[in-house]
């Protein structure tokens, strides 16, 4: 049963008076200097975005060059370099930051109670490192690209006669601009909770940035030391990775996936930190399982530092690695399947309402499902042996990556949209995107699940025949999502310029990051907030105005 | 974490200004000069005994402990010079933290290392396996 | 009070040669910002041992894999200079934790003195550093000024690794000892660098009367920084110098 959100009476914002934090300063500087949590959001939400668009676009020529066996648009070494462009943007420069660095800056200080972040500082530093990186990345297709995957392998990438220096120094700097944000997330979590905030009744989505955090502190120094490592080999040959020089080339592999493995979790845990959000606001009920699901996150958080041994099983690492990693991957499955029933169960019996980001929160938890129990697929290690760098892989990384992923964030931001600008997007529209991706996106890897377990190897410009249909399908689902993807840029867009105001309290929140004006004033409260209710307790919210009495 | 002495008795600057109980940790402690001076001739003393067990041959063992030595002074040099004794749980929990995790790089990576010599035996009875092994379709009723 | 955001804390100096310090707008009191600060500095350092993590754990793959090249190498670093190293970093560790001793107390002479001695100690420990690398360069081990002339394919050989006295001859590999030495001990040396730097700075602020007792969180977080650098050549010591 769904009844829609009772919105007739609710307060729509009053443009002008009082000053919010979008309005309170004008002038270039003052966005380029900000030391304003929101504001530095916004930037990371504009820049991710953008970077995702440029990432989109090259997944596009990916997939449009498959479209014949022997490819329609590039030479084969062009090729290499576009899917490497696609996976280096989109994990490195949109998938990692987008979460924490626009909705986590963004919302986090809300939901805390708090005026700043911790360090506000070091968190504009972050996103100076993020553009920096980006602006890196952008130089290193000028200077020649590079075609290494986004996993820069040795020893191809102490060879390759591309700019991986560039590419690499790139990424350690976005390494070091996730470690910030991890770090100043984790200090602001711990030091500026408001009064009555306990750990208990702090919102999902913080408790998931925090287990985020963990991982961002602990797992990136690995990932900037391996390609500093990568970068001296390159340049002065120090033998460590290289094969030539009585290096170890799998030596590579484990800090990699040392950190890379937990970095899945860097992207996923945020996601899931939404959806819990989302899922009780338009269910109007509590979470099920609130203290499970916060506990999962931390359990993945450690578990996911254990299993880093299952990309490598055809990679030359022993046998007993190989038993130990892949029996530890399973264990994974078990706080994540915790988290999907929650909301499944959060759900049950709620009083839905099928607003945009709930739409994309349900088509989050069916992708989602498929994404985590394909991996536990891949970690079995007798089956990863056939499927190992096969599009079945590939598939099975979208599912989680951009189904769940993305999908989520989508969903984080149609939720929090009216929170951050004031306005409200046109919700037919948002409604008919939603199901265009959903459409676009099974339609585009559904195919490459079959192929994949069929053989066909990733990463190849070209294919044998057999493959054909399969490629063809999947080119033109990616096509539907691409347009459902543009359909929402456009009206997102649009609704910064038609302003038509949002509610003070669009879906009727009870965390704090709705308690606050919309949008918010410079220092977020007007008084120092009191937290006296546990969290997700919608039994005093008005449904009618979808206020709480002021007490 | 309670209030430490202040052994030259300069009072803070500051009252804690709030009743919130995380908010009373105002107090610093302020270690004495001896107590560092102490510190400082046990870590040398410590840098002499680790030289001077370089120069027997212990087998494997030396390498424990020349890394039980260091881990030793690591300690004094966390503890006392950097204060972790005295300071919040949090922060100690925290760079206990980066040991624990740093050694699940060491554990997985070097115990791969040392098991692929293992590998051998595995190959062996593979290799006489695949030998025997036959695709089912040519077992078929041709 | 400072929860109307206008009004901050102020922390008074404790005398005429100080200054008051300002809490920060989005901090409630000096504790919460004491605090803070110092849980992100200590998360900082828990990056930098996973970073140095990486080497260490490089370092002992290899030695696992070519023992003789790692004993044969580590003889021909001088043990004697390493103990010499080792002491100057050790006695240096003292006098920063004196340092931030004395502005606890507001001793501002004595953390300047303290400051400068640490710095002292910083500039020795690169001079030492320099003449241990001078030799290795002399010896062709770590030929500096080859570093980046890339791997001779034909020849199959490493331009900076000449080992002119031939005696890694009967090792394999025996470069990657003294790649890897050379990737520690420099990274190591870029942290005493900065170290030093940073404690130039307490230097000019201590002077300027901006930390005491009531404020004095910078001169430890340089400390804490100077510490761990220490705390790392501690390990490096024995494992470069004395090969076990
Ligand atoms: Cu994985």
């Amino acid at each position: 049963m769904t009844t829609n959100v009772p919105v007739i009476d609710a307060h729509p914002t009053v443009p002008g008076l009082p000053k919010n934090y979008l309005n309170c300063s004008r002038g270039f500087m003052s966005w380029a200097g900000t030391l304003d949590h929101k504001r530095i959001g916004i930037m990371y939400l504009i820049g991710t975005l953008l970077t995702f668009l440029a990432g989109g676009v090259f997944a596009l020529l990916v997939r449009l060059h498959l479209w014949e066996p022997h490819g329609m648009l590039f030479t084969n070494e062009k090729y290499n370099q576009i899917f490497t462009l696609h996976g280096a943007f989109m994990v490195f420069l949109f998938v990692i930051p987008a979460i924490p660095g626009a909705l986590g800056n963004m919302v986090l200080p809300l939901m805390l109670g708090a005026k700043d972040v911790a360090l506000p500082r070091l968190n504009l530093l972050s996103f100076y490192l993020w553009l920096s990186g980006a602006v890196l990345a952008t130089l290193a297709i000028v200077l020649g690209g590079f075609d290494t995957g986004w996993t820069f392998y040795a020893p191809y990438s102490l060879y390759t006669n591309q700019a991986v220096v560039t590419i690499g120094l790139a990424i350690f700097l976005l390494g070091f601009s996730s470690i910030f944000t991890g770090l100043n997330f984790i200090v602001t979590t711990h030091k500026l909770r408001a009064a009555g905030l306990t750990w208990f009744r702090m919102p999902l989505f913080v408790w998931a940035i925090y287990a985020t955090a963990i991982l961002q502190v602990l797992a990136t120094p690995v990932l900037g030391i391996t390609v500093l490592l990568v970068a001296f080999e390159r340049l002065y040959h120090i033998g460590i990775f290289d094969p030539r020089l009585g290096g170890d080339p799998v030596l590579f592999e484990h800090f990699f996936w040392f950190y890379s493995h937990p970095a899945v979790y860097i992207m996923v845990l945020p996601a899931f930190g939404i959806i819990s959000e989302t899922v009780s606001v338009h269910s109007r009920k509590p979470l099920f399982g609130y203290k499970l699901i916060a506990f999962s996150s931390l359990a993945i958080a450690i578990i996911s530092f254990l299993v880093w041994g299952h990309h490598m099983f055809t990679s030359g690492q022993s046998t007993y690695a190989m038993f130990a990693f892949s029996f530890l991957t399973f264990f994974v499955a078990i706080p994540t399947a915790i988290k999907e029933f929650s909301w499944v169960a959060t759900i049950w019996k709620g009083s839905i309402a099928l607003n945009s980001p709930m739409l994309y929160t349900l088509a989050f938890l069916i992708i989602f499902a498929i994404g985590g129990l394909t991996g536990v697929i891949l970690g079995a290690l007798n089956v990863d042996l056939h499927l190992h760098d096969t599009y079945f892989v590939v598939a099975h990384f979208h599912y989680v990556m951009m189904g769940s992923i993305a999908l989520a964030f989508f969903a984080g931001l149609h939720h929090w949209w009216p929170k951050m600008f004031g306005v409200i997007y046109d919700e037919t529209l948002a409604k008919i995107a939603c199901g265009i991706i959903f459409v676009g996106f099974n339609i585009t890897f559904v195919p490459q699940f079959i192929m994949g377990s069929q053989g066909m190897p990733r990463r190849y410009a070209t294919y044998v025949d057999e493959f054909h249909g399969y490629h063809q399908v999947s080119t033109i689902g990616a096509m539907i999502l691409g347009s459902g993807v543009a359909l929402m840029v456009y009206y997102l867009v649009a609704s910064l310029l038609q302003r038509k105001p949002a509610m003070e309290n669009q879906w009727g929140g009870v965390t704090l990051d709705w308690q606050t004006p919309t949008p918010p004033p410079l220092e977020n409260f007007y008084a120092p907030p009191k937290v006296t209710h546990e969290v997700y307790d919608y039994s005093t919210l008005d449904l009618k105005t979808l206020q709480r009495p002021v007490s | 974490m309670a209030a430490h002495t202040h052994n030259d008795g300069h009072a803070h600057g500051h009252a804690d200004h709030h009743g919130h109980g995380e908010l009373q940790m105002g107090h610093h402690h302020v270690s004495s000069t001896a107590m560092f001076t102490n510190v400082l001739m046990v870590l040398l003393v410590l840098t002499i005994v680790t030289v001077a067990v370089s120069r027997f041959d212990f087998g494997g063992a030396n390498m424990l402990i020349a890394m039980g030595i260091a881990s030793v002074k690591a300690s004094f040099v966390i503890l006392f010079f950097m204060h972790l004794k005295w300071d919040t749980a949090i922060n100690k929990i925290t760079f206990l933290c980066s040991f624990v995790f740093l050694s699940l790089l060491f554990i997985f990576t070097l115990a791969d290392q040392a098991t692929r010599r293992l590998d051998h035996d595995i190959h062996v009875v593979k290799t006489k396996v695949d030998k025997q092994w036959v695709h089912p379709s040519t077992l078929s009723g041709k | 009070m400072s929860h109307d955001g206008h009004h901050s804390v102020v922390i008074p100096a404790p005398g005429p040669e100080f200054v008051p310090h300002t809490v920060a707008h989005h901090f409630d009191t000096p504790v919460q910002e004491f605090q803070s600060l110092k849980l992100g500095f200590w998360l900082f350092l828990a990056t930098e041992i996973l970073l140095f993590g990486g080497l260490f754990a490089a370092y002992f793959y290899y030695h696992d894999l070519y023992p003789e090249t790692f004993r044969e190498g580590g003889r021909l670093l001088s043990w004697k200079l390493g103990a010499l190293n080792t002491s100057v970093l050790l006695a240096s560790s003292w006098t920063m934790a004196m340092g931030v001793r004395s502005a606890q107390t507001s001793q501002k002479k004595k953390t300047l003195i303290f400051c400068g001695l640490t710095v002292l100690g910083a500039a020795a420990f690169m001079v030492v550093k320099f003449f241990e690398y001078k030799s290795k360069h002399d010896h062709g081990l770590v030929i500096f000024t080859e570093l980046f002339s890339g791997y001779d394919e034909a020849a199959k050989q490493l331009p900076w690794f000449k080992d002119y006295d031939g005696a890694m001859a009967n090792v394999p590999h025996g470069h990657m000892f003294f790649a890897i030495y050379l990737t520690m001990t420099a990274i190591h040396g870029i942290h005493v660098l900065i170290g030093a730097g940073l404690i130039l700075w307490i230097m000019k602020g201590t002077a300027k009367g901006r930390f005491h007792a009531g404020y004095y969180l910078p001169v430890d977080l340089v400390g804490l920084y100077w510490h761990l650098v220490d705390l790392i050549w501690i390990f490096l010591f024995p494992l470069l110098y004395l090969v076990p």
